[in-house]
């Protein structure tokens, strides 16, 4: 008897099942589920009869075994689900009406889903981490008055340790940084990017460590953390967990153990990397000097903040912390430490970029505003459509009400038509989203995964019901405050005023869809020119091959010539080849963003900085970079490859020379040099700045030995560039595997087309502009279908008319005029209002550009004219078929 | 005739429940399908099928003793009607008329 007793299925299973079974079956259900539970206890264990209990018990949960309860049969279920089936019947009954709303919604769902993925991943990046509320970064702005200020968000190596050493505050702090290294073994050696960061940095963000050592994957200096995705990479399927893996560091072969395996980085991080060390390698990469120096940063430092602390707390420490630490070497107020919140990185592009990549936020609120504005139209469009429908509808409206029908009751009877609507529209917007991702991700280099999770159904559920009620909301206390009488007496004078209304909203999304088209235009025109514009050198067919300096080289000098020297090998193979010419080398190439720049404080104690390139004698007859003055290097003179310097204009007036043939750059301290020669200024950065200050030399110690201040962002290893003259792009790759490999058969080669950086450097804006013109491309076809629903409606009303004026000698011209001015009109003010809206946008954007476009009339004409011809498309077919009709098949039915 | 088809399952079910008179209900007829055919049935296809005979008339049900094992709760035990017998009687006709017909030739070597 005990044990029997003992025996029990899991209460709370038990209580589902009588939650929802009906009362009639619920003896003889529980009675026989009990009875199985029992024989499956024996036979299998408690566990196992758990859950096939629990799995019963959901087998009985279906239709005919539910509860009808009582509490929910009332007079409102009954009438919603009445409501629904008279709303099915309906749309039903308008099979083109209905389409054609479903389409334009399910349209603009999915181009607003498809919007908001970007969106969402850009406003989520670092949202994730589980102290991301205390995470914050360190910046550091130096400022010794005049154009000496330095702003950065990378910090000193010995900052980790003063500020946990100073501030209790502080929980921990953490370095992060990235660097490139060779590595593998001799002959198969691959350059990847490795982050260095603090042995506390799994602790600090929340990147999940799924296999290996959790607790502390970076306990000493030999430890690495892979990825997953390295792991099959390097590994394969074997166990990677203590495994080797040789890393080149300072020209030594050094062994790493896989300590740990984490989980592949999310998108929506700034972080990026595949592979990471702990910090305890930065004695074997930087100098002694380095370590302690203030005055050199690289690593980007987070901080925690303690729970029961706060920001202010720590902030106000700061200052006395700098003071113990730098003691005398800095006047008050000239170094200056702050912080900024982790979350607030990928968005502000007012603090100066780190490792982490920063985004524009102009570009996300203007795509947030524009999934939104498709939407608008689209949601106008119904709106617009069905109080058109109402017309039709009025007599409907009469004879309900007649028969005692309310007002509320109506409302809700019109509403459930468009909550219907949207509910399928929203169905058919997902799978057409979830369709089309793949293409968006291709069109806007983008990789956006769709959710289908429990949390996104509610979103889109409550997104579906709340377009539908806010659509339908008009429309439908339009028709149901009708006037009875008015109704069934036939006037429709009644439904004059509100045309107004259905009119201006029609004017309204016109004036959207104008505003999209010519925005995109612009967008369009602005993009072509920029990378159309001539920017002063060639780059067609121009190709880049990145040269290795010898590792064990030291300092910047040493990198120059022994890149140049492996340069001059390689050189002599590609020279072989008929189809390369104009063969040349330098520290930088164009394409790429932040050439080394240096600062000097010239003959006045003014600061000075502008950008150095040290090149080859080849590099600008190579690149066909004019020459305004003077004459070019000349490789056979060996006076210029000591002293000889070349300036752009730019820098002859920033350091306000006349006549510079023969000068020198206004400083003391350089070496022997003569200014031979001015280029014409050409574009080496993004057209987003104007050309800078740049000084060409071929000797980079004349002007090393004067500067004290440097900056380099972009990689100053010597790059070969040559001109490649032949017809398959494809065999470029085949030349330089040649060449290369009898070259430098240890080394990766790496290479790239000169012209396709520099498009890389306008992605940002290509991808808006490509997600702009997707979604130009949807609202036009939404206005469209709204414009096509709209002639239908009103050649239907006005058949009679059409026939009365056919009889009375109408020509179909006329009539078919009569019925295009309506639209027109409304296109016409459409097209003037979008006008000053489109001027201020998007005088706004090219703002961010130092070279741009007129916005020209030619703009709008274009957009208005491509407006017409759509909307004469529309509207045609329709038009002319009424205007073509027999007027005696309207008249004949009274 | 709508209502009074039998469906495969159905007619197995109601076989089981004319072969355990007088002791008929739910577990019962799960676990003699099981030996009988080697089918594993759930036990809720079990109750639909016998609720759908219920509604066709084929069968008809009280309920009946409790034991120990079902947590004191009582069973439904299920008995064939004479219209479930016809039934019952009319399918195995219509097989047996139709497997007379089987042309001995086909199978003799």
């Amino acid at each position: 008897m005990k044990e029997q007793q003992s025996i029990r299925p899991p209460r709370w299973v038990f209580r589902f099942l009588t939650f929802f079974c009906k009362e009639e079956f619920l003896e003889e259900i529980s009675g026989d589920l009990e009875e199985i539970y029992h024989v499956n206890y024996r036979a299998h264990g408690k566990r196992s009869a758990n859950w096939r209990y629990a799995w019963n018990v959901l087998r009985f949960f279906k239709w005919s075994n539910i509860k009808k309860t009582t509490r929910f049969n009332s007079n409102i279920v009954t009438m919603t689900r009445n409501n629904f089936k008279i709303a099915a019947r309906v749309l039903w009954r308008q099979k083109v009406n209905t389409l054609l709303n479903v389409t334009g919604i399910s349209i603009g769902i999915a181009c607003f889903l498809l919007i908001s993925l970007y969106v969402k991943q850009e406003i989520s990046f670092d949202q994730f981490h589980e102290k991301g509320d205390r995470i914050y970064r360190t910046w550091t702005l130096e400022d010794y008055g005049g154009d000496q200020q330095f702003f950065y968000t990378n910090s000193p190596l010995p900052l980790e340790k003063a500020l946990e050493d100073h501030i209790p505050d502080i929980e921990m702090a953490v370095q992060y940084n990235r660097n490139n290294f060779l590595v593998g073994e001799d002959n198969a050696r691959i350059n990847e990017t490795i982050a260095i960061a603090s042995p506390e940095f799994f602790e600090m963000f929340s990147f999940p460590i799924v296999n290996g050592n959790q607790k502390n994957p970076l306990a000493d200096r030999t430890s690495i953390v892979i990825s997953e995705a390295y792991a099959t990479k390097y590994f394969g399927n074997k166990t990677p967990i203590g495994e080797p893996i040789s890393v080149l560091m300072n020209g030594e072969n050094r062994i790493f153990n896989v300590s740990a395996i984490m989980q592949d980085l999310p998108k929506n991080t700034g972080f990026s990397f595949d592979m990471m060390i702990s910090n305890a390698n930065d004695e074997l990469l930087y100098e002694k000097r380095a370590l302690q120096a203030w005055f050199h940063v690289s690593p980007e430092t987070f901080v925690l903040v303690k729970e029961n602390s706060t920001l202010k707390a720590v902030e106000e420490k700061l200052p006395a912390m700098i003071k113990t630490v730098l003691g005398d070497r800095m006047e008050e107020g000239e170094y200056t430490l702050g912080l900024q919140p982790l979350t607030d990185i990928h968005l502000n592009p007012d603090f100066p970029l780190g490792n982490m990549p920063v985004g524009n936020p102009k570009y996300v609120y203007v795509l947030g505003a524009i999934g939104l504005l498709v939407l608008l139209i689209a949601c106008i469009n119904y709106t617009t459509l069905s109080m058109g429908q109402s017309m039709k509808r009025a007599k409907e409206v009469g004879v309900r009400k007649v028969v005692g029908a309310q007002k509320s009751g109506l409302v809700w009877q019109y509403l459930s038509e468009s909550v219907l609507i949207t509910f399928i529209a929203m169905v058919i917007g997902l799978v057409v989203a979830y369709l089309l991702l793949p293409l968006f991700n291709n069109l806007a280099n983008t990789n956006l995964v769709m959710p289908f999770d429990f949390e996104s159904l509610w979103v889109y559920l409550v997104m579906a019901l709340g377009i539908g009620l806010a659509t339908g909301a008009y429309p439908a206390l339009v028709l149901s405050s009708l006037k009875l009488t008015n109704v069934l007496r036939g006037g429709q004078s009644s439904m004059g005023g509100k045309n107004v209304l259905r009119k201006s909203l029609l004017v309204f999304q016109l004036l959207l869809t104008v505003f999209l088209i010519s925005s995109t235009l612009i967008m369009k025109k602005q993009l072509n020119y920029i990378q159309n514009e001539d920017l002063g050198f060639n780059r067609e067919a121009m190709v880049s091959v990145a040269l290795y300096p010898d590792p064990e080289g030291q300092g910047l000098g040493d990198n120059f010539t022994s890149g140049f020297k492996n340069g001059q090998l390689l050189k002599t193979k590609l020279e072989a080849n008929p189809d390369v010419s104009d063969v040349a080398m330098g520290s930088h190439i164009f394409g790429s963003n932040g050439w080394m720049k240096v600062g000097f404080n010239d003959n006045n104690d003014a600061f000075k900085q502008f950008n150095l390139l040290v090149v080859d004698p080849y590099y600008i007859s190579s690149f066909e970079i004019q020459m305004k003055e003077g004459r070019d290097f000349d490789p056979a003179l060996d006076l210029d490859k000591r002293e000889s310097i070349i300036l752009n204009q730019a820098a002859v007036d920033y350091f306000g020379l006349t006549e510079p043939i023969g000068k020198k750059i206004p400083g003391e301290g350089f070496g022997n040099h003569t200014i031979i020669g001015v280029t014409e200024d050409f574009n080496f950065e993004s057209l987003h700045s104007e050309v800078r200050p740049l000084v060409i030399t071929q000797n980079d110690q004349t002007i090393f030995s004067g500067i004290n201040d440097i900056s380099i962002n972009d990689s100053p290893t010597p790059k070969l560039v040559f001109k490649y003259n032949g017809t398959s792009l494809l065999e470029v790759k085949s030349i330089l595997d040649q060449a290369w490999a009898s070259t430098f058969p240890n080394e990766e080669l790496r290479f790239d087309f000169i012209d396709e950086k520099l498009r890389l450097m306008y992605q940002d804006e290509a991808r808006v502009n490509k997600i702009v013109g997707i979604a130009t491309v949807l609202s036009i076809l939404i206005a469209s279908i709204g414009l096509l629903g709209l002639t239908i409606l009103i050649v239907n009303t006005k058949v009679k008319e059409i026939g009365i004026r056919k009889i009375l000698g109408a020509s179909p011209v006329k009539i078919f005029a009569m019925l295009f001015s309506d639209f027109s009109w409304q296109l016409m003010i459409a097209i003037v209002l979008s006008v000053p809206l489109t001027w201020y946008l998007m005088s706004n954007w090219l703002k961010d550009f130092a070279y741009q476009i007129n916005i020209g009339v030619d703009m709008f004409l274009l957009s208005g004219i491509l407006a017409f011809a759509l909307t004469t498309l529309v509207i045609s077919y329709h038009a002319i078929r009424a205007a073509k009709s027999n007027p005696v098949k309207a008249l004949r039915t009274e | 005739m709508k209502g009074t088809y039998l469906g495969e399952f159905e007619e197995l079910v109601l076989l089981t429940v004319g072969a355990l008179y007088p002791e008929a209900y739910g577990v019962g007829i799960m676990d003699e399908i099981a030996k009988e055919t080697g089918r594993s049935v759930n036990i809720s296809a079990i109750h639909s099928a016998l609720r759908r005979l219920d509604e066709k008339g084929f069968v008809k049900s009280e309920m009946g003793g409790s034991t120990n094992e079902r947590g004191g709760r009582r069973k439904r035990i299920f008995e064939l009607t004479a219209f479930g017998k016809k039934a019952l009687d009319e399918v195995q006709e219509q097989r047996m008329s139709l497997y007379n017909r089987i042309p001995n030739i086909s199978f003799s070597s």
